[in-house]
């Protein structure tokens, strides 16, 4: 962090010395004449260096603020700007060192008469400051110098001297870096390279093995011929969507799920169809810059219903609870790193640290989003069929809605009369919170009927603004509300007494000459309600404030009465009162819609209850149900839209300056517009997308680079900002950029651009003597002497075993699936992505978490990784559908079976070796314990006359840890039976209990132990018996959230004679999961105890050599690597 | 690029610099391999017990006498802004007495642990944000009330590395299921994927429940190695013309992942011990995971988190008495024997043990039952024993409610950056570049609070 800091700083000090930019006119020279800059240098600076600098300086900033240089002062804090040039008696400057004000300063001890004299004088001629401009301008010149930033140009490819390799402009900037370092490419894959990384490149899958037959045979006739033709089909594959869309939800940050909320459904649920219409916008090669608009705002862009769904984009995004402001800095993360590469969420509190990005911009875009909301029904995809169905549908959902939308008004109407009829609780509650820290935006509980936290936060913003404006409304309450609670009563009385002389504040005679009115305005309505005696507490301030507004609300109410169509009390001052209670933005005037932060309004829980009761039955009526039609996520723009203002240090209660909803200063300097369409969101797609912006086609075709690649010409995708990494070919990317928007912005033609390159058809493997030698210079390979190997990520990885299996689902789109679970034969894209606890198995392979937008997936090995090629049932199922498929069973020559297994896996045949190994090991030769194969899994009954198990029948399917009836548990048939190594489960049948079956395969004496244990809370326990088929029972133990030692003693035991574990449910079924390892010995005097351990000997399926050998096929790196 | 293995950690501000917004495949290749600390470290791991839901303050280890003069008083500031509404104050239902040289005060809930209070460091004045669950988890276990932020465990993990490469670097224990907020409370969020903690519910005593893909069902260890070894024969004529270390690396995960299976099996079973010690941690769940954690440390793991149980069992809002009884009951025991057998083994010195909820609980009751206490965040008890930490101090201290943190406020990220100081580690210099700037996971906060460590 150090070194970064002094490197940063360096960089500033050093770009500062370039000639500074010539003074626009409007502008106050920075220095002054002689004399003004002499008064500065000896009586100004020194006092602002020794008495302000170290807390507004460059170590701290209090307030935001920074005293070191005129451009921060001008820029100001978290209050405003610190001075105004020529004007002292606007400078907050100079209020604080004069201690006239809300800031006194210093906090310690005032300035001397004549430090503070200087000051107001140097204020007065504009703040001359000799070298100003070195720091602010600097990073100004050092951003507008940046790369990123500059216009896209076409660069012309670069001459090179070899002249046959390239094929494209593409290598000709390639070639040409690496001939700077006396590097070679490599030499040309083959076929069968080619065809699997393009084949995986672009769909995801690999390629079969007739499907490489045909590419290795078209390849000899005309190898670019053929080349082109497998790009073309690939791209024409419905299943390049698939792929290249799955890309994108990492941009998008996409999950099922909104993290954790409090009111609402945990799921979206229409969350998949922004996944599909991803899949088919790129299917479709809909052009990126439509693309982006219709995420951005297809609800504005006059499109398809179907279209809507691409607003997805925006309202997938996590949910933090429903904080409001964190959702919406997700909005503006999302399009500003995903769309711009830019980091503008640095902003949220102050000014970016290295970027062009004001705190200001941060917030223009705050009020686009926050000037945008989701309507509680959302829009259907497509028409909905006029059946009886569907409109008993809508009616039935109209009563839901209606419901809701009645309890909403209701619930606004309270809260807006609650509002005025208690103004007067209100204000001293304000009254009381002033000199704490704001309110924290937490969730406070209420009772019904107390005031509301969030509408006391509305009076304290409004308090605020009011003093600010000097409202002539509130000039007596603040009088009064700046005495001391302790002297309260006895400088009331002055306060008082000069009301009379209109209202001079005390010592008000300081502030003559500044400029300011010297008598601040009364509203003469309250001038007079404060006539009589002199308040004794702010508790009758309050209330003469609550009398005065209740007497102007009847007031009003009377006058509608008279004519409905009143607009306003007929006196100014009255007006003026009614304002408070009925102005636009007034504390009582909650928005009509159910929007940021209405819940935050309804504090007690019977309220919040009843609430969440009626819009869930909304959801669930619209949501679930057969036939429910599809909706699209969308945002529409609010009614009333917002004005942003800056949150000083992003603290939503500390507002700041008003700033409009419009672009990033960075793109358009000196002639921005404010948006002017609603929210503005179809404004900021136009300008996102406007082929001068130059970051949007670049961070796009570096994408799809990285994608090809591994790693972006840019390696930081997704921050092109000062703090970037250096684009590894910055003229290519240019060049790409160009390339891209000339081609109408299409997907599918920059993709050929890329992959019809010689760079691309490079074999990953470079000679050794080139490897040295590249290895000196480029050892991460980021000029591309080689094509980089690339291992298949999380999707690909477990779509590769499903397309080998020959088990691959091909159907598109849809709901999501469970697809980690059993054997789905769906492609992983349709899985259910669950935001709030991502699956061990995703994490484990680096899927990303959807929590932000991801840039880019990282690559980490772990033996969990490892742990799962060996032990999960998935990959020894896929090796098992391997050998199903048709045409595996019907080769019956070990090597013609070899042949093709390695050519569906890798697309080759096995070579001399390969056979040598496969062979040895399907013959192999040890065989399993015998102690195993006395064990059985079953379930069955207990003949209660005979004590003998009557039925028994073993259980046939193995899920890989458990023997069960079928592949879900409970089975249809058996329900909940099942078998693991330490225990089971018995179904809720007495003729279906577990049994755990020894049979016995000598004769002699044995003993049994074990402990039978039961864990799980409630229910009734089970009862476990042991059971020989000669002898009978021979012990029986219950537990129930206990355990028992189930010891059997010396028994004599035939050779075929069954010993049964036998476990019932005890006629309740919940909870009857239970552990019971036991162990069988022989009790044998010569020879060492032969013992049978139930957990020792467990197993599953029997193990098959061809199953193994081809699981051991789906673990090398030759299948999970792409090269 | 700078391979991050070679790198000193001295070195990762300018490795940061230079640094990609993600680690390279070769450098998350080495990601979990040990890393030299900033400066001598005291602690080398961390053991973080989680009262979920915020046990009170003044009922374990901030007594406070002016309860009891008060009992049914209102506070005489009014109306608390915590969650719900409160009413007067409410004495403590539970003995103090004086334990060990120090003769700090402990309630009679901690009995046990109260022996080894010369070894503990009582923080009194502990303060976090707001008065509610889910952000307050949030704090606590990353930093940061809100937003996505890497836990202490990733951090650590990713900071330090791991010394035991067959198991999981940091395992989060919780019996029945998640706390609220479930895994966000160990999640890696920016850093990598491996970072994030590795939920086991003790709940289970079974292996195989307690670590996903630790067996094979179908075949043995021998049938098994015998097939590792016609992969690796595979892997290694694939890898002899490439010359690649992402190659190389997955070959050996292969080989990590076998003896995991051992290892593993093994870390989490804890019949083997003699009878003496587990009679000493107890049958209860508590005891259970304790032992388990222990075994854990012995091998190398480096931050363990033992919740107290699913969703947040310390959120007495009332019948306090009987459920913080309950809860300390099922604790006490446990952690006085943990404490007793690390002491023993010599592994206290270095193994850094905290105690905390996400925040405490009021002095006065709530409403309407009153006899239950609503969330604190204003001030709060949190202790750390072992791994460099100064024991037998209570540092800083409530008002004489037990309300509000008043003298030396311990904030959590101080708390944060004294933990990583005391894991040798600049809380400031511990940075992941992400989104355009370098993260902490004290943001810019934090300060050490050097009298806590010895």
């Amino acid at each position: 962090m150090d070194i970064l800091r002094i490197t940063i700083w360096l960089l500033v000090l050093s770009v500062g010395l370039l000639p500074q930019r010539a003074s626009r006119a409007d502008e106050e020279p920075a220095i002054g004449p002689r004399e003004t800059v002499e008064l500065f240098e000896r009586r100004v600076r020194p006092v602002l260096v020794e008495r302000c600098v170290k807390c507004h300086g460059p170590k701290k900033q209090e307030s935001g603020l920074r005293l070191d240089s005129r451009e921060a002062i001008l820029r100001g804090g978290d209050s405003g700007p610190a001075a105004v040039p020529k004007k002292p008696g606007e400078s907050l400057l100079v209020e604080a060192v004069k201690q006239t004000g809300d800031f006194k300063m210093p906090p310690d001890k005032p300035l001397e008469a004549d430090a503070i004299a200087a000051i107001v004088r140097w204020v007065e001629d504009g703040l001359p400051w000799p070298n100003s401009g070195a720091t602010g301008a600097s990073g100004e010149d050092a951003a507008k110098a940046h790369w990123a930033f500059q216009p896209v140009v076409r660069p012309e490819p670069p001459d090179v001297n070899d002249k046959i390799w390239p094929k494209t402009g593409v290598d000709q900037f390639v070639l040409s870096r690496l001939e700077s370092q006396q590097l070679l490419p490599a030499p040309k894959a083959d076929p069968v390279m080619l065809i699997r990384r393009a084949t995986f490149d672009l769909i995801g899958l690999p390629p079969t093995p007739e499907e490489v037959l045909a590419f290795e045979e078209a390849f000899q006739v005309d190898a670019d011929e053929a080349w082109r033709g497998l790009i073309d089909r690939l791209l024409e594959s419905p299943h390049y969507g698939e792929r290249q869309g799955r890309y994108w939800l990492d941009v998008a940050r996409y999950a099922d799920n909104k993290g954790y909320v409090f009111f609402e459904q945990k799921e979206f649920p229409w969350a998949w169809t922004y996944r599909d219409w991803v899949v088919r916008a790129f299917n479709e090669d809909v052009p990126y810059d439509r693309f982006v608009t219709l995420q951005l705002a297809a609800d504005q862009a006059n499109v398809d219903p179907a279209d809507l769904a691409a607003m997805g984009f925006l309202t997938l995004g996590p949910r933090f609870s429903n904080n409001t402001h964190d959702i919406l800095d997700d909005r503006i993360d999302v399009v500003t790193r995903g769309l711009l590469g830019l980091t503008v969420t640095c902003a949220r509190c102050h000014d970016h640290k290295f970027d062009p990005i004001p705190q200001a911009d941060y917030y223009s875009l705050y009020g686009v989003f926050r000037s945008s909301r989701e309507p509680t029904l959302r829009p259907l995809l497509t028409a909905v069929p006029d059946t009886d169905q569907s409109r008993e549908f809508a009616v039935g959902l109209q009563e839901r809605i209606d419901k809701l939308e009645s309890f909403i008004a209701t619930q606004r109407e309270d809260l807006m009369l609650g509002s005025r009829k208690r103004a007067a609780e209100y204000l001293l509650a304000a009254h009381k919170q002033r000199n704490h820290p704001t309110t924290e935006d937490f969730m406070l509980l209420t009772d019904k009927g107390a005031i509301i936290p969030a509408m006391l936060r509305r009076w304290e913003a409004y308090l605020k603004t009011a003093r600010r404006q000097k409202d002539p409304v509130w000039t007596v309450w603040f009088r009064y509300s700046d005495l001391p609670d302790d002297e309260f009563a006895e400088r009331a009385k002055e306060v008082h007494a000069n009301a009379g002389r209109g209202l001079l504040p005390v010592g008000a005679e300081s502030s003559a000459g500044t400029g300011r009115s010297a008598r601040p305005a009364v509203n003469p309505l309250v001038a007079a309600a404060f006539s009589g005696e002199p308040p004794k507490s702010m508790d009758d301030v309050a209330k003469v404030y609550g009398e005065l507004l209740a007497k102007v609300d009847t007031d009003w109410q009377t006058l509608l009465k008279k004519d409905a169509q009143a607009t306003r009390l007929e006196e100014d001052s009255a007006e003026a009162l009614r304002q408070v209670l009925y102005g636009a933005g007034s504390p009582p005037m909650v928005p009509q819609e159910l929007g940021w932060g209405f819940l935050d309004l309804l504090p007690d829980r019977p309220t919040q209850g009843e609430f969440k009761t009626l819009l869930g039955e909304v959801e669930t009526f619209s949501t679930s149900g057969a036939g429910v039609p599809a909706r699209a996520m969308v945002l529409v723009d609010s009614a009333v839209s917002y004005d942003p203002v800056i949150f000083q240090r992003g603290n939503p209660n500390r507002e700041g300056t008003p700033v409009p909803r419009q672009f990033l200063k960075l793109f358009s300097p000196g002639n921005r517009a404010p948006f002017e369409t609603g929210s503005g969101r179809i404004d900021l797609a136009r300008a996102i997308v406007d082929p001068k912006n130059p970051l949007t086609a670049r961070v796009f075709v570096n994408r799809i680079w990285q994608q090809h690649f591994g790693t972006g010409l840019v390696e930081t995708a997704s921050d092109f900002g000062l703090r970037s990494s250096t684009p590894s070919h910055p003229k290519l990317l240019d060049w790409l950029a160009s390339e891209f928007i000339a081609s109408g912005w299409s997907t599918k033609k920059l993709h050929r651009l890329i992959m019809t390159t010689s760079s691309y058809r490079q074999s990953s493997v470079a000679s050794a003597a080139a490897t040295e030698q590249a290895m000196l210079v480029d050892s991460a390979n980021r000029l591309l002497w080689k094509f980089p190997r690339r291992r298949l990520g999380f999707e690909a990885m477990r779509d590769s075993h499903l397309a080998v299996s020959g088990t691959l689902d091909r159907t598109l789109g849809g709901g999501p699936q469970n697809v980690l679970s059993g054997y789905n034969g769906r492609r992983t894209i349709y899985g259910f992505v669950d935001r709030m606890d991502l699956p061990g198995l995703m994490r484990t392979f680096d899927f990303p978490e959807p929590a932000a937008t991801s840039p880019r997936r990282d690559v980490t090995t772990v033996p969990q990784q490892a742990l799962f090629f060996l032990n999960h049932s998935f990959v020894a199922e896929t090796a098992g559908r391997v050998l199903r498929r048709p045409d595996v069973t019907g080769l019956t020559d070990p090597s013609e079976r070899i042949e093709r297994i390695h050519r569906i896996l890798f697309g080759r045949s096995p070579d001399d070796d390969e056979l040598v190994l496969a062979g040895q090991f399907l013959n192999r030769s040890d065989k399993e314990p015998a102690t195993q194969t006395a064990w059985k899994y079953g379930y069955g009954g207990v003949d209660e006359e005979t004590k003998r198990v009557a039925t028994f029948a073993e259980l046939t399917h193995w899920t890989g840890t458990r023997w069960q009836a079928g592949p879900t548990l409970p089975d249809a048939k058996l329900g909940w039976v099942f078998h693991d190594r330490s225990g089971g489960h018995p179904a809720s049948s007495d003729d279906r209990c577990f049994v755990l079956r020894w049979t016995a395969p000598v004769s002699g004496e044995f003993e049994v132990s074990g402990k039978l244990a039961h864990r799980p809370e409630p229910g009734n326990g089970v009862r476990g018996r042991i059971v020989s088929s000669e002898h009978g029972v021979l012990g029986e133990w219950k537990v129930d959230q206990s355990e028992a030692d189930t010891p059997v003693a010396k028994v004599t035991i035939k050779a075929g004679e069954t010993i049964d574990f036998v476990v019932d449910w005890q006629g309740h079924i919940t909870h009857d999961e239970f552990e019971w390892p036991v162990v069988i010995s022989q009790l044998t005097e010569n020879r060492g105890k032969a013992q049978w351990d139930s957990n020792r000997d467990f197993r599953g399926a029997t193990s098959d050599p061809w199953t193994d050998y081809v699981h051991a096929l789906l673990m090398t790196n030759e299948f999970v690597f792409l090269e | 690029m700078l391979s991050r293995s070679g790198t000193g950690f001295g070195m990762l501000g300018l490795a940061g610099l230079l640094q990609s917004e993600q680690a390279s495949a070769a450098d998350s290749v080495n990601l979990l391999a040990p890393k030299p600390t900033h400066f001598e470290a005291k602690a080398k791991r961390v053991v973080h017990l989680f009262m979920n839901g915020g046990p009170s303050q003044v009922d374990t280890f901030d007594y406070k006498p002016e309860l009891e003069k008060r009992h049914g008083q209102p506070m005489p500031d009014g109306n608390l802004r915590t969650e719900r509404l409160t009413g007067g104050l409410m004495k403590s239902p539970f003995k103090f007495r004086p334990r060990g040289e120090s003769g700090l005060l402990v309630s009679e809930l901690f009995e046990k642990t109260g022996e080894f209070i010369d070894d503990m460091a009582i923080i009194r004045s502990m303060h976090a944000e707001v008065p509610n669950h889910e952000p307050s988890l949030m704090l606590m276990n990353c930093g940061d009330g809100r937003l996505p932020r890497p836990s202490f465990g990733a951090w650590a993990t990713y900071g330090l590395g791991t010394e035991n490469q067959n198991l999981p670097a940091f395992i989060a224990m919780c019996p029945g299921g998640y706390p609220i907020v479930s895994t966000r409370n160990w999640r890696s969020a920016f850093l990598p994927g491996t970072c994030q903690g590795t939920y086991i519910d003790t709940k289970n005593t079974e292996v195989t429940k307690l670590i996903e893909n630790i067996r094979n069902g179908r075949l043995t260890l021998t049938e098994q190695r015998r097939q590792l070894d016609l992969v690796r024969a595979f892997n290694e004529r694939h890898a002899a013309r490439r010359n690649d270390p992402q190659l190389e690396s997955r070959i050996e995960s292969f080989e990590l992942a076998f003896r995991m299976q051992s290892e593993a099996t093994d870390a989490f079973d804890i019949s083997g011990e003699p009878k003496h010690i587990q009679e000493d941690y107890g049958a209860g769940t508590n005891g259970r995971q304790l032992l388990i954690t222990r075994r854990l440390i012995e091998r190398g793991v480096r931050f363990i988190q033992v919740w107290s149980g699913a969703g947040q069992p310390w959120d007495n809002h009332s019948g306090l008495e009987q459920s913080h009884r309950d809860l300390a009951m099922s604790w006490d025991q446990p952690i006085a024997a943990f404490l007793r057998d690390l002491k023993q083994r010599g592994l206290l010195e270095t193994t850094l043990v905290q105690w905390s909820g996400e925040f405490g609980r009021t002095p006065v009751a709530e409403k309407p039952a009153l006899n239950g206490r609503d969330h604190n965040h204003y001030g709060f008890t949190v202790w750390l024993a072992g791994g460099g930490v100064k024991g037998g101090q209570a540092y800083g201290s409530t008002d004489d409610f037990g309300f509000r943190a008043v003298e030396n406020p311990v904030s959590v990220h101080d708390l944060h950056a004294t933990m990583l100081h005391l894991l040798g580690m600049d809380h400031k210099r511990l940075t992941y570049r992400y989104a355009g700037r370098d993260f902490r996971l004290t943001d810019v906060h934090g300060n050490v609070v050097e009298e806590l460590v010895s």
